[in-house]
């Protein structure tokens, strides 16, 4: 088990030296520069070459590519002309709240899921999985702003139940404390991972119903609803694990519009607000943290699945 | 079939059963009458071939028909009960208590993720109401009581942990819990090994014996029931044909189909006929309704009224009842089949005969030399790195002769397969020489030089339609070689295709279809043409006929026997099979953990074997003649790992003989005084005459 994880986790590692080496070639290459974008049209050359000198970037790739590792690797995430911060801080103020809302639409997701997935694969062919089915597409299908819009119309526009804006509030007690506002945003980013974590969990559970150790537990006497969910949805998690893993860049992508539609002061609103200006510094800094979160995501599911599947656990130390 | 009086003893009493599955396209009717009896303590082998209810009959006494099954009419009277009225709670509750069942494949079969204990112990735990420990406790106890070694460790253990014979002693502790009154057990060993095979019926018999069960014993192979059965029912298309206490049903078959299935065993075949009674086409589709007897199409002794008229149950001797209009007669009791034998007309006479015949030595097609396989053991913690050898076959020597069939058998990792492909060049070998028609092959590298060696050795699969392409027509199947090998044109490439089929007994309208459209019999008859396309002078045959029922099995050995008369071929057959490869080969290598073990002609290995491991292997097969009653040579445990192969003699850990020479030394062929050609490697042979010596230790 030890070696099965310290394996994984080299494995992570070389995985996320790439990763960083990728989104620094790719911002590198974006037209118009840094130091355009930070001086503004106005600036002379010779301000911007200072800038540029000053910066680094004058240097070649590969030296500002180590440059940039070696400030990673002490916390130094760069600084941000326009919000006139260090990124560093700029994270920590808003990753909490980013983190918070993939969290709770996870969850939501994950609890409503589970069981409607297993419903439809009981019901399979009869009127409660097509219902579900036919609902499902219908949520995956339609995209997130409308879907977001949809429901502010619908719970603030013309009934009042909930606000249309996310809580303002600068640190997650405030934010908790005024759970309302919470609702909408996690409900819409909920709805949509739902639909594919329904379908997933339905596919999968509806494999195992057919395996043969059901029938064996069927012989044994068992009810329907035990064989059901101690031997089958059981089983039918573990793919579930590994969903959940690589289903985090399009968490982070869902917050992108989430947050921008109910004024959400998360990373998702600050990223969108730093390509509209160009903010250099906050576009690698967050790309390079969703990059390391995929990562880590994926590794934790890797080993959640590990500890949870008997097979895994015992094959990965051999 | 009238129901006998429901006498005391009788436990189960299936009755006029019918059952019936709802499908896209009509109902599917498995059932159509099946009348059972089964007698407390005692045990029935319902037997029969796939698609003729066994397995269904089954299922229906637990209640767990699949999908939409339903029974349409009938009575199952269990201990005076009509199961087929009873609540689903009533059913769940017989399910765990009174009625056990042990399945077929038991990897599938258990839950991967739960411990044995866990589920042997939770029918204990859900009827009983045991806790936790109780429940554990239970488990360790029931897991002794099946054999299971070091049961209170096994118990913490997960299926894929255990071995085939371990999982399937796992599975009956798991029927056994509550101590039921009837075992019904649906193909218990089919997965298995023979030897394994050998222990678990052994284990069925002896449960049945200890907690007075009444068992009913599954199969589609009737050496299983032989000898073990009380009473035998044979089943054929949804009703029972033919039931009798075993001895008398196995003595006296009365059924034509019964007469038909005992004659098409290649053991039956052993002496003297070199084809087997194949018993033409195939069951009938359960969708469609037949009118009188279901067997009548495929009968040689059918007539008009078989087809027309009602069947009715004739009673012949006691508890001795047969469906059909025109029985074996008394008067040919015994093994006397030869009514029934052969309506084809065979192509050619004995396989080999070809280049014998002629008077001339025949040449040798492949010459095989210390052949070594070794695979390495991937581990390691950061990065995967070979640390050891898996030993798959190892320093094997052997040739085959122009139109000779080779047997190779073995059980499950003995490396029989591996050697297969070496053969067929699909593998390179890790040492050892291979030489096909004197030219050395061993390493052969270069497209041209490739394809040449590919020309002269061709393979057979035992699963043909899993071996071919599913979007690809027959005639491109069987055209594809010659394209790869350049030969011909398009129009002598399709000519080819056509001789092909018809070389195998098949119309021409197949090239235009699809591998699924075919039945398992037809599907190898296309895998064996494809084998031949490119005019190989030896075919490799892995488990050619393992897929396949009795009679349809029959159907495709005898066409290997033509095919192999009209093209002067060398097989190397392999089986896991002992009678099967008995009947087809001239010559045969038994291989244990990689070694060959012994070799030589076929009927002397198989009346006389040397070595232990032929020996326990033979005495383990079980077979329907039971008339010579040798003693038995038993082993104990399982295959070892091939990582790591006991130093020496590699089946010294299970040998009853082994010294300690064994450990030390491994043994070198040895000829023996018969002849030059049968060889055994070990350094105490087991004497001619078939006795078995005083064994070294006393050892069950």
């Amino acid at each position: 088990m030890w070696q099965y994880i310290l394996r994984r986790t080299g494995q992570a590692m070389v995985v996320i030296i790439l990763v960083t080496f990728l989104t620094f070639l790719l911002l590198h290459n974006l037209p118009g520069g840094a130091a355009r974008s930070a001086l503004g049209l106005d600036a002379t050359p010779a301000q911007i070459d200072a800038y540029n000198e000053q910066m680094g970037y004058d240097k070649p790739f590969l030296i500002q590519y180590m440059m940039y590792l070696g400030r990673l690797a002490s916390g130094d995430l760069g600084f941000s002309f326009q919000q006139n911060q260090p990124v560093a801080d700029l994270i920590v103020q808003r990753l909490p709240k980013t983190m918070l809302l993939s969290f709770l639409a996870a969850f939501v997701a994950l609890v409503v899921s589970i069981p409607l997935g297993a419903i439809q694969a009981v019901t399979r062919g009869k009127v409660p999985d097509y219902f579900v089915t036919a609902v499902a597409l219908f949520a995956y299908a339609t995209p997130l702003f409308f879907l977001g819009m949809l429901l502010i119309v619908l719970f603030s526009q013309t009934t009042s139940l909930l606000p249309p804006q996310a809580p303002q509030g600068f640190g997650l007690g405030e934010i908790l404390a005024d759970w309302p506002g919470l609702i909408l945003p996690v409900a819409t980013l909920a709805i949509a991972t739902l639909a594919a974590y329904t379908r997933y969990v339905r596919s999968s559970m509806i494999d195992n119903l057919q395996e043969n150790y059901i029938r064996t537990a069927k012989a044994k006497g068992l009810s329907g609803g035990r064989v059901v969910v101690r031997h089958a949805l059981r089983n039918s998690l573990f793919p579930v694990i590994s969903l959940l893993g690589m289903y985090i860049p399009a968490l982070f992508s869902g917050a992108l519009v989430v947050e921008q539609l109910f004024n959400y002061p998360g990373m998702g609103l600050m990223f969108w607000q730093a390509t509209q200006t160009r903010d250099f510094p906050i576009l690698l800094a967050t790309t390079t943290i969703v990059a390391l979160a995929t990562v880590i995501g994926s590794l934790l599911a890797d080993f959640a699945y590990a500890v949870a599947d008997p097979r895994v656990r015992l094959s990965g130390d051999s | 079939m009238t129901p006998p009086a429901p006498a005391d003893d009788v436990l189960l009493d299936i009755s006029d059963l019918h059952v019936s599955i709802p499908q896209r396209k009509g109902v599917a009717t498995p059932l159509r009458g099946v009348d059972l009896t089964v007698r407390a303590g005692r045990m029935l082998g319902v037997v029969g071939e796939s698609g003729s209810g066994k397995t269904m009959t089954a299922l229906a006494v637990m209640g767990l028909l699949p999908g939409n099954g339903h029974v349409s009419s009938g009575s199952i009277r269990f201990d005076g009960v009509d199961l087929t009225a009873v609540s689903g709670r009533e059913s769940r509750r017989r399910r765990g208590t009174e009625i056990g069942m042990i399945f077929q494949d038991p990897m599938t079969s258990l839950n991967p993720t739960m411990t044995i204990g866990a589920q042997v112990s939770e029918g204990a735990m859900i009827h009983e109401g045991l806790s936790r420990r109780d429940a554990r406790t239970r488990a360790v106890d029931i897991l002794r009581r099946v054999g299971m070694p070091r049961a209170d460790r096994i118990v913490d253990d997960f299926p894929h942990q255990l071995s085939g014979g371990m999982r399937q002693r796992a599975m009956i502790a798991m029927a056994l819990v509550n101590h039921p009154q009837l075992l019904i057990a649906d193909e218990p060993t089919t997965a298995l090994d023979v030897t394994t095979q050998r222990q678990i019926l052994d284990l069925i018999e002896d449960i049945q014996d200890e907690f007075g069960s009444a068992t009913i014993l599954v199969t589609h192979d009737l050496g299983v029931v032989a000898g073990r059965a009380d009473e035998v029912a044979v089943m054929y298309a949804g009703r029972v044909v033919e039931s009798a206490p075993a001895q008398e049903l196995f003595r006296d078959p009365a059924h034509q189909y019964t007469r038909a299935l005992l004659a098409a065993l290649p053991e039956r075949a052993r002496q003297g006929d070199d084809r087997l009674f194949a018993i033409p086409g195939m069951p009938p589709d359960l969708r469609s309704e037949t009118t009188g007897c279901p067997f009548a199409p495929r009968c040689h002794a059918a007539q008009e009224d078989c087809r027309s008229g009602p069947v009715p149950v004739i009673t012949r001797g006691d508890r001795h009842e047969v469906a059909c209009l025109h029985p074996g007669d008394l008067a040919e009791a015994g093994h006397d089949l030869d009514d029934v034998r052969t309506p084809e007309t065979p192509v050619g006479g004995r396989g080999h005969s070809a280049a014998t015949d002629a008077g001339e030595a025949p040449g040798t097609v492949l010459d095989v030399a210390g052949l070594t396989k070794e695979y390495p053991a991937l581990g390691g913690s950061f990065i995967r790195r070979t640390v050891g050898t898996v030993s798959a076959v190892s320093d094997v020597s052997f040739s085959v002769r122009e139109g000779e069939t080779f047997g190779l058998v073995g059980e499950s990792g003995c490396g029989k397969s591996t050697l297969g492909r070496l053969i067929a060049l699909l593998e390179n070998p890790t040492r050892g020489e291979l030489r096909l028609n004197d030219e050395d092959v061993t390493v052969v590298t270069g497209r041209r030089e490739s394809r040449a060696a590919h020309r002269e050795v061709q393979m057979m699969f035992q699963d043909s339609s899993a071996a071919m392409d599913p979007r690809m027509r027959i005639d491109e199947v069987l055209s594809e070689p010659l394209v790869i090998q350049r030969i011909g044109t398009k129009d002598s490439r399709s000519e080819r295709a056509e001789e092909l089929v018809a070389d195998v007994g098949l119309a021409d309208d197949v090239l235009e279809r699809y591998p699924h459209e075919f039945s398992g019999g037809q599907v190898q008859r296309i895998g064996l043409a494809r084998s031949l396309a490119l005019g190989p002078r030896l075919v490799v045959c892995d488990e050619p006929v393992s897929a396949l029922d009795v009679s349809v099995q029959a159907q495709v050995l005898n066409l290997m026997k033509d095919v192999q008369a009209e093209h002067g071929l060398a097989y190397v057959f392999i089986s896991h099979d002992l009678s099967v490869v008995r009947h087809m080969a001239d010559r045969i290598g038994v291989m244990y953990l990689g070694m060959m073990v012994e070799q030589g002609p076929a009927d002397v290995v198989s009346e006389t074997p040397r070595h232990p491991y032929t020996r326990v292997l033979i005495d383990a097969v079980p077979t329907v003649d039971r008339e010579d009653e040798r003693d038995r040579l038993l082993v104990e445990g399982e295959l070892p790992n091939a990582t790591d192969p006991p130093s020496g003699c590699r089946f010294r850990t299970r040998c009853p003989f082994a010294q300690e020479i064994c450990a030390t030394t491994p043994p070198v062929h040895e000829f023996g005084e018969e002849g030059d050609s049968h060889s055994v490697a070990c350094h105490f042979p087991l004497p001619a005459d078939g006795s078995l010596p005083v064994r070294a230790e006393a050892s069950a």
